[in-house]
């Protein structure tokens, strides 16, 4: 039953990825990335990773997406990104792009192939996932402290960052008359 | 679940190549943005099943989800920043069409 999901949530979350880079408007890309995001986070769940698909709910479609829709309604680019897209050679040079692509895939697949032998499933028990909290939180404050240390301070240099961008903008807009 | 990781591997590798494609064929700042994001979770995926393979009933391997959780980490603060660059080029330039953007000769 929770292998027939996985191939079925595997297959919508390809088809929405696809559906990011093919939709006409910028709002069509950033609901279909819902979607296959929705689709990771119930396939982290029948992994075993509880933690890890709230925080892929959470981060990721709470916060990362809910951005990603300021900017698009800020700048107003649901039907304008649209029409400039499709006037543009969008197809330009596609071929040796999508054989790229294709050279990449295939040598991924060929990778996971020849070392086929090492793999096996892992089963979980139910109700008890892989990462249970405890022993993640033991994990990162324990073995990983030092790189939690260091995300904490990237955290803090990204916001210093997005004020600094945000703050010099407005001033040149002041000086510069609005538009 | 029953399934092997390397069919999660395989997951991982056809959303990273979608999120390549994207990234080089669209044109949309906004958009290649999102490939970026696709592709991080594409390498999310990909700790998962090493974690996850590298796990028995007995021990439990939680290397993998420690480094998903930075990446999710990264990815959050990617996304503040490049949004915060495209608001910023919106208002010099009124677009965000990568073609636009050929001051550097890119």
């Amino acid at each position: 039953m929770a292998e027939i999901l996985f191939y079925v949530l595997s297959a919508i979350a390809l088809a929405s990825a696809a559906g990011v880079v093919l939709a006409k408007s910028p709002m069509m890309s950033v609901l279909s990335l819902l979607g296959s995001f929705f689709c990771l986070a119930v396939i982290y769940l029948l992994a075993g990773f509880q933690f890890l698909a709230a925080a892929q709910i959470l981060v990721y479609a709470g916060a990362i997406l809910v951005l990603f829709l300021f900017v698009i309604m800020l700048l107003n680019l649901g039907d304008m990104g649209a029409v400039a897209e499709r006037s543009n050679a969008l197809l330009e040079g596609t071929a040796a792009k999508l054989g790229a692509v294709l050279a990449l895939g295939i040598g991924i697949v060929g990778l996971v192939a020849a070392s086929r032998a090492a793999f096996r499933p892992v089963e979980v028990e139910p109700g008890k996932g892989l990462d249970d909290l405890n022993a993640l939180a033991l994990q990162l404050f324990g073995r990983y402290s030092l790189p939690f240390e260091a995300a904490s301070i990237l955290l803090l240099s990204t916001m210093v960052a997005v004020i600094a961008l945000a703050k010099r903008q407005r001033k040149t807009d002041r000086g510069g008359g609005k538009a | 679940m029953n399934v092997p990781s390397e069919h999660l591997l395989v997951l991982a590798a056809g959303l990273f190549a979608i999120g390549v494609l994207g990234f080089l064929i669209r044109r949309n700042v906004i958009i290649v943005l999102m490939c970026i994001e696709l592709m991080l979770n594409a390498a999310n995926l990909t700790f998962l099943a090493a974690s996850r393979q590298h796990s028995t009933a007995q021990v439990v391997n939680l290397d993998g989800a420690v480094f998903s959780i930075f990446v999710i980490l990264v990815a959050a603060c990617e996304a503040a920043v490049g949004l915060a660059l495209i608001i910023a080029l919106f208002r010099l330039k009124q677009t965000v069409e990568s073609d636009a953007l050929s001051e550097m000769k890119g």
